[in-house]
């Protein structure tokens, strides 16, 4: 009964690996998946948040998390291709909960083994004044939804600051993206029938 | 009708004399694509990296072409700017590069120049800033009056660009 496939899966397992934050201590994240209309999570969390850690006291100055994200998506288009989005959280001088730092990083295409770093960035505030203000009250500025840091519209007008990396591994696996046409290998493309169609003329433009 | 998808980042960049940067960036292609889906230009936020000397922008990048032939494949450029703190924005470099056509991840590079002016612009350039820009930023991504340019070479832009291409093979393209 194996019609034609509409739908192409993809599978992702990997980790929120280990973190570097020069001038901080304690580190805890949240992650969620951000992904476009045509994408649907079949399997797995949309969100979720690590354990508390705290730096090695070794001169790698480590934050290790190993923390897994299992997750399968079902999509009919590439377009909006799934982004993990880290936000990572630790406690300032006061003891408060204030925000070290945001990125977002697309799922990989290809499938195999892969590891990104990705570089945490935290809103700045505009004037000096306003710094040691929101130093003082531990209200930092931060995105009311972090899921802005997956768009490209609307940064125009933020000014931020990076510090610190997130080391994330990713495995991914798809199914039947090359039934509905997609290659995402440059293998896939060579190892053709005979062309079929017409329409594409390489001279014509 | 063939398909390209470019999911990716513009990651950041680095070589550049100062922090406080964002980029500016956009998509050309020939008269036979059509962007279906994505936005075609946009700019990032200005980033003022901590310790580094590379600004991090990790700015999102996804577009959907489909495309009746081969002739004009698309070109994403950039424009590199510098933010100093009084708010003056100051531009750091041009550069272009072609979006890759084989399917995959791939990490680009692209090179950025910005155009030198006279001995004079130069140096009230040294001491108050600003410098002179392109009146046609089509120049960036064409060869056309490129020789009447004089340009200084500055840093680098990273991105790292996830190719998908659909039904290429059927019409006996081999990428």
């Amino acid at each position: 009964m194996a019609g034609n496939p509409t739908v192409f899966l993809l599978m992702v397992s990997g980790q929120i690996e280990s973190a570097e934050f020069p001038e901080f201590d304690d580190i805890y994240c949240r992650y969620c998946w951000v992904y476009g209309q045509d994408w649907v999570i079949t399997s797995g969390l949309e969100d979720g948040i690590t354990q508390v850690t705290k730096k090695s006291h070794d001169d790698r100055k480590l934050f290790v998390w190993n923390f897994p994200l299992e997750v399968t998506f079902k999509s009919t288009n590439p377009h909006g291709w799934p982004q993990l989005v880290v936000s990572a959280y630790g406690q300032d001088a006061f003891g408060r909960d204030v925000v070290r730092g945001y990125s977002a990083v697309h799922i990989p295409i290809t499938p195999g083994q892969h590891t990104r770093t990705l570089p945490m960035f935290v809103p700045e505030s505009t004037s000096k004044l306003q710094k040691f203000v929101s130093w003082f009250l531990g209200r930092r500025p931060e995105y009311v939804d972090p899921k802005v840091v997956a768009q490209g519209e609307g940064r125009e007008v933020t000014r931020v600051r990076s510090q610190g990396k997130v080391r994330v591994s990713f495995n991914v696996v798809t199914k039947d993206m090359k039934k509905l046409g997609y290659d995402t290998t440059p293998t896939d493309a060579a190892a053709s029938t005979q062309p079929a169609a017409t329409g594409i003329v390489p001279g014509a433009s | 009708m063939a398909e390209v998808h470019v999911i990716g980042q513009i990651v950041g960049a680095s070589g550049f004399p100062e922090h406080s940067l964002f980029c500016k960036w956009g998509v050309h292609a020939g008269g036979a694509w059509k962007i279906l889906s994505g936005s075609r230009e946009g700019q990032t936020q200005v980033d003022n990296p901590q310790d580094e000397q590379s600004a991090n922008w990790s700015h999102p990048i996804d577009i959907h072409f489909s495309t009746k032939g081969l002739q004009g494949w698309p070109k994403l450029h950039f424009q590199v700017w510098h933010q100093d703190s009084y708010g003056r924005n100051e531009l750091y470099g041009y550069g272009f590069c072609h979006v890759p056509t084989s399917p995959g991840m791939h990490s680009l590079e692209c090179v950025t120049w910005r155009p030198a002016g006279s001995l004079r612009e130069q140096i009230s350039q040294y001491f108050i800033g600003g410098g002179p820009q392109l009146k046609n930023p089509d120049v960036v991504y064409t060869g056309a009056d490129r020789y009447k340019l004089t340009t200084v070479t500055m840093g680098k832009v990273q991105l790292q660009l996830g190719i998908i291409l659909r039904n290429f093979d059927k019409y006996g393209i081999e990428c």
